[in-house]
């Protein structure tokens, strides 16, 4: 998101740097245009200047607004005696190997089996 | 038409002849005295960024540590100036030009920075169970770090402004990359400590748990519990820090109880520990070696290094890779199924490299927050 932004300033400033470039090249080596060449030349320079300015304020303005989560946390919660597995979202106070009461399925026992996270996919 | 010389127009008259002098002159004077200056401001603008951003970290972790500290402690108290004041503690090292018995001095430092965490976060927290109490611990040392992270380079930065020299600033910028990644773990797993989820540096711990899976466990050291059990006609000490708490405890000191308490007869020392990973290594990949796997200050180390030399037992090594900011962080997926491998790595080993009858000790290294027994 914020690299995509980055990279626009960058190609932006790019550009106004390079119009300027011909604008004095065209001011320079055209005779045609030499009547012109003071203002070419004054318009060229304003170029520039935009041209750093979108180069070194625009990258600050890129940074990211807000962080948003990189990843879910999910508890399995298995059982002693059978295959039973659930997985749901972590909640606050669990942990690996924490007792969960009688298994759904048969008279185990359930316990926590693992905890762990999983990178959110990108839209 | 076109033709170079006009690119450098030179006039008959000496009034062109002046300007075009003072042109190259300034042109000759921003090229040679300013260049260095423009490379200071491009240098000092990322360092400025960066330090703004560690500024910001460091300000939201003292935010969150407050946050979780306020759980726990009584409405009345200010513990905002408290806990303030506390995140510039500091602990000396012990000196080493006279390197005799500093691992013993190294650890009494450390024993005493423990010590003293444990006491400010019990006063400030009154309210909180023992767990919760060393969660506080695991959030107050995050928002330490990040204070100091931030300090240090506020100060490179400030000091290179100061003496306008390039070669700080290039200097800092050449390990903002380093330093930043470590700020942004450090913060994300602040929010791993404060809810208690296991972190990646807990695969030795779960590892460990899965072989003890419930049997009657015992303390043995600091923070430290043993289970006796057996694994194909062996004798089996398996050790961890105490879950769920947030602790490493003392891994080193219980080997050597476990050792001395049966005179050496320790047929192997199987340690298993998480460990840092190169860039382009996938995490969760088990390698296998031999040597103490512990990634501690020094102490511990020492102390299973001393004992298996005393008593000639093979310690044998399995690690766990991972990037620095998954040790830190919830454990990922990828470790947990590394754990089920090592469990079947171990028991392999054990039947290859012992005989039956042999009493062998498991250590599972790590901080074990979020993973019980
Ligand atoms: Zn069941």
């Amino acid at each position: 998101m914020s690299k995509k932004r980055q990279l626009r300033f960058t190609m932006m400033s790019i550009a106004l740097t390079m119009a300027a470039i011909v604008l004095f090249l065209l001011a320079t080596l055209v005779d045609s245009f030499s009547t012109y060449g003071i203002p070419m030349m004054a318009a060229g320079l304003v170029l520039l200047v935009t041209s750093w300015a979108i180069y070194f304020f625009g990258e600050r303005s890129a940074k990211p607004a807000k962080e948003e989560p990189k990843e879910t946390v999910m508890t399995v919660i298995g059982c002693k005696n059978c295959d039973m597995r659930e997985e749901r979202a972590f909640v606050q106070g669990d942990y690996i190997f924490k007792d969960m009461g009688p298994c759904k399925k048969c008279s185990g026992s359930s316990y926590i089996k693992a905890i762990y996270a999983v990178p959110i996919k990108k839209e | 038409m076109v033709s170079i010389g006009q690119l450098f127009p030179i006039g008959n008259d000496t009034y062109s002849l002046i300007i075009n002098v003072v042109w190259f002159v300034a042109f000759f004077v921003i090229i040679l005295f300013f260049n260095q200056r423009m490379q200071i401001w491009t240098y000092q603008r990322n360092v400025e960024n960066a330090t703004k951003r560690l500024e910001k970290l460091a300000e939201k972790s003292r935010e969150d540590a407050l946050k979780t500290i306020k759980q726990f402690a009584p409405d009345n108290t200010d513990i905002r100036s408290q806990v303030t004041g506390f995140l510039d503690f500091f602990a000396i090292e012990p000196v080493d030009r006279d390197p005799y018995g500093v691992l013993n001095r190294l650890e009494h430092m450390i024993d005493d920075r423990q010590g003293r965490f444990k006491d400010f976060v019990a006063r400030i927290e009154p309210n909180g169970s023992k767990i919760d109490r060393t969660k506080t611990e695991g959030v107050l040392e995050v928002a330490m770090s990040l204070n100091l992270i931030f300090k240090v380079v506020r100060h490179y930065l400030l000091l290179g402004k100061k003496t306008k020299s390039l070669m700080i600033f290039v200097q800092l910028d050449m390990q903002l990359p380093q330093i930043m990644k470590m700020a942004e773990a450090y913060y994300v797993a602040q929010d791993t400590f404060a809810t208690g989820k296991p972190m990646g540096d807990g695969l030795g711990a779960l590892v460990a748990s899965k072989f003890i899976n419930g049997a009657p466990t015992k303390p043995i050291a600091e923070d430290i519990i043993y289970s006796e059990i057996d694994i194909s006609g062996r004798k089996a000490f398996v050790l961890k820090a105490e879950g769920p708490d947030f602790t490493v405890g003392k891994p080193g000191e219980a080997v050597k109880r476990l050792v001395e308490g049966r005179e050496g007869k320790i047929a192997r020392i199987i340690m298993i520990d998480a460990a840092g990973k190169l860039e382009g290594e996938t995490t969760g990949e088990v390698v296998e070696g031999v040597g103490a796997a512990i990634g501690d200050p020094g102490p511990e180390k020492y102390k299973i290094e001393e004992v298996a030399t005393k008593y000639n037992i093979p310690v044998d090594a399995i690690i766990c890779k991972m990037d620095i900011d998954e040790a830190l962080t919830t454990m990922k997926k990828e470790v947990v199924e590394a754990s089920d491998i090592i469990v079947e790595r171990i028991k392999k080993m054990i039947a290859e490299r012992t005989k039956e009858g042999d009493t062998i000790i498991i250590a599972g290294i790590g901080n074990t927050t979020g993973v019980a027994q």
